[in-house]
């Protein structure tokens, strides 16, 4: 395991070390902006090597930790979904709206059956929030289609 | 300014109506999250944060440190009822307080801990009134060589200490540097791995890093365990009285892990988890019957909850008087800092006395919150901890992204939000420490800085970090601390 994430890790800094012998330099600068970076892509390079051969071998924790069932993985990026389609309608549906919706959809898909206490939760919790930001802390979040 | 005069300040700033207020509301808050399986004292500060906005920095702050104590207060709770530490910090609770719950002395344990807690936090607070101020007039002649070599001493420290791989803490470190680097660099204004985005152009916030390393990729381990049904079969906690016997036995661990622990708070890198740790086996080496210690012993709780509160206070020692965190709480406190506008290091205690002193006193009088709150209100409290899964699941995470949206009013920033969780889930998932990263992230501009001004001064010559003693030995102990740890793995495996 340890090698594939230092090949991936190699990669990475090779990648950040090319951008970083692009940045623009600047004439009569003891020290430019890319001398920092060049120096981290350089010093994980040499990490990334010392992982490759590091024969530690891991505890059998570590490696059970890592086991996660595809049904598990599959419920993590959809919850990851919901998440990002959250993210999409959140300014344009407005605070309120989005978060009732993304609060009761994600717990019920996760496992909670209680409807009614869901559905309270989903609006008292957003409702609260909403005031509380943009009443007392003065922090607008978005209204969306809501008229308040 | 004398010390009685500064804390007589801060004492007016806490104990008006707003400051005992923001006390209770940041001791209270910090408590209940803290207690939740998993969020730990980094999570709770990070979703804290939004909530100062506007108000005033000596306030918020106090509010703040508040939530810091709370949170790790908290997590002893659930370590004892639940045997799930919310955090490293407090795994050494739940060896004797787990099985002093089993035994149905729950009430007792939390009572234990409390006690203890209270004891570590009040004594290390007078300490740090004492240390800080005293660090911070030294700290004063401080130029950029030395401020470079002592924040590259918290970062090896930090990667040579966290459990696990040496090798993976320094890469997660080194991530965390990289990450730093993105956006307009300060000296020259370049463009620095922006891709010609502008929402990239001043830099990835804080928030958004550590919430998604912690709480986001914290939330995905909670919707694998979403199952587990242990969180609410300790309703009932039994009686909270403790003996005269116990008192005498937790009078010798709570006098020196309250020190001990102080201590390894201030040294970077250790903070409240080794503390707790080297809390728990000193105590248990020099008892008369070690061999009680992992069955519900009081020295065994007492020892550990002593020293992860003391660790607490010890770590606000470097971030107060040097403006350098030494752990990845301590570094997400420092970013409150920043949000309010107030920049700790040695001239805190001059220009903002009010800040300084008010955090102190805000100390000691949490300090007595906690107890207050802790002792009759525990099994009122502890019911939280019988709040669904899921339902916690879905309210974190949108915690965490209105947190993050109120910095930055982006959804470009939540999109990030998510990808750092995705990154944090996976980093865990391999056994990379979050601590050095959020820890390099934070550090890493000012880093950065710090050592571009010594080599601008010095005409570009290295020898500016060697000419000087402070600066000279700082990097040796930092070269030391993982060079050392190295060596010795080698022969272990040897």
């Amino acid at each position: 395991m340890n090698q594939k994430i230092s090949v991936f890790l190699i990669l990475f800094s090779t990648g950040y070390l090319y951008l970083s012998f692009q940045l623009k330099e600047y004439p009569y600068v003891p020290v430019d902006s890319d001398l920092v970076p060049k120096a981290l892509g350089i010093l994980l390079i040499g990490l990334a090597v010392l992982l490759f051969f590091d024969k530690s071998s891991e505890s059998d924790e570590e490696r059970k930790k890592r086991v996660v069932p595809k049904k598990e993985i599959l419920v993590l990026v959809s919850v990851g979904g919901m998440i990002f389609l959250y993210i999409f309608l959140f300014e344009g549906l407005g605070f309120l709206l989005t978060t009732a919706l993304f609060v009761f959809f994600c717990s019920w898909f996760l496992g909670y059956k209680k409807w009614l206490s869901n559905a309270l939760v989903s609006i008292i919790f957003p409702s609260v929030l909403y005031y509380l930001f943009n009443y007392l802390l003065q922090i607008r979040l978005p209204q969306g289609l809501l008229p308040f | 300014m004398g010390a009685l005069d500064g804390l007589m300040q801060g004492f007016q700033i806490a104990f008006s109506l707003e400051g005992l207020l923001f006390v209770l509301i940041g001791v209270v808050t910090g408590t209940l999250i803290g207690m939740m399986p998993g969020l730990g004292p980094i999570s709770a500060i990070a979703i804290m944060i939004p909530v100062t906005y506007g108000m005033n920095p000596s306030t918020a702050l106090v509010m703040m440190a508040g939530v810091y104590y709370g949170a790790v207060f908290g997590g002893s709770t659930s370590s004892i009822l639940l045997n799930a530490p919310g955090i490293s910090g407090t795994v050494a609770t739940s060896f004797d307080g787990y099985p002093m719950a089993q035994r149905g002395e729950a009430g007792k344990a939390l009572a234990i801990a409390a006690i203890s807690s209270f004891t570590g936090g009040t004594v290390s607070v007078v300490l740090l009134m004492l240390f800080a101020p005293a660090l911070a007039q030294v700290a004063v002649s401080f130029g950029p060589p030395q401020y470079f070599a002592l924040m590259l001493l918290g970062l090896t420290a930090i990667s040579s200490l966290s459990d696990g791989s040496t090798i993976k803490a320094l890469i997660s470190a080194t991530l965390g540097f990289i990450v730093a680097t993105i956006g307009i660099d300060g000296q020259t204004g370049t463009n620095r791995f922006t891709f010609g985005n502008p929402n990239l152009m001043e830099g990835i916030d804080f928030l958004v890093i550590a919430l998604g390393l912690f709480a986001i990729a914290e939330v995905c381990f909670l919707v694998l365990k979403r199952k587990d049904q242990s969180l609410s079969n300790q309703a009932n906690i039994g009686n909270l009285k403790i003996s005269k016997q116990d008192f005498k036995e937790m009078r010798g661990p709570m006098t020196r892990q309250s020190f001990l622990g102080f201590l390894l708070g201030v040294l970077p890198g250790a903070g409240a988890t080794i503390a707790s740790f080297i809390g728990y086996i000193t105590e248990k080496r020099i008892a008369k019957k070690p061999e009680e210690f992992g069955k519900g012993s009081v020295k065994g709780l007492a020892a550990p909850e002593t020293a992860n509160n003391a660790a607490t206070s010890g770590a606000f020692v470097p971030l107060l008087s040097l403006g350098i965190p030494g752990s990845g709480t301590t570094a997400v406190m420092l970013g409150a800092f920043l949000v309010l506008g107030i920049q700790p290091g040695p001239l805190l205690v001059q220009d903002h006395p009010d800040v300084f002193w008010g955090i102190i006193a805000s100390m000691y009088i949490g300090n007595v919150f906690l107890l207050i709150l802790n002792l009759p209100l525990i099994p009122y409290i502890a019911k939280i901890l019988n709040i669904s899964r899921p339902l916690l699941i879905s309210l974190v995470i949108v915690f965490s992204l209105i947190g993050v949206y109120s910095i930055s009013f982006s959804t470009f920033d939540l999109y990030l939000l998510l990808l750092f969780g995705v990154v944090g889930y996976l980093m865990r998932l391999l056994s990379f420490p979050a601590a050095p990263f959020i820890l390099a992230f934070i550090l890493g501009g000012m880093m950065e800085q710090a050592f571009r001004q010594a080599l601008t001064a010095s005409g570009g010559s290295l020898m500016v970090f060697i000419n000087d003693p402070i600066s000279v030995s700082l990097l040796i102990v930092s070269i030391l601390s993982f060079v050392v740890p190295f060596i010795r793995g080698r022969k272990k495996t040897q």
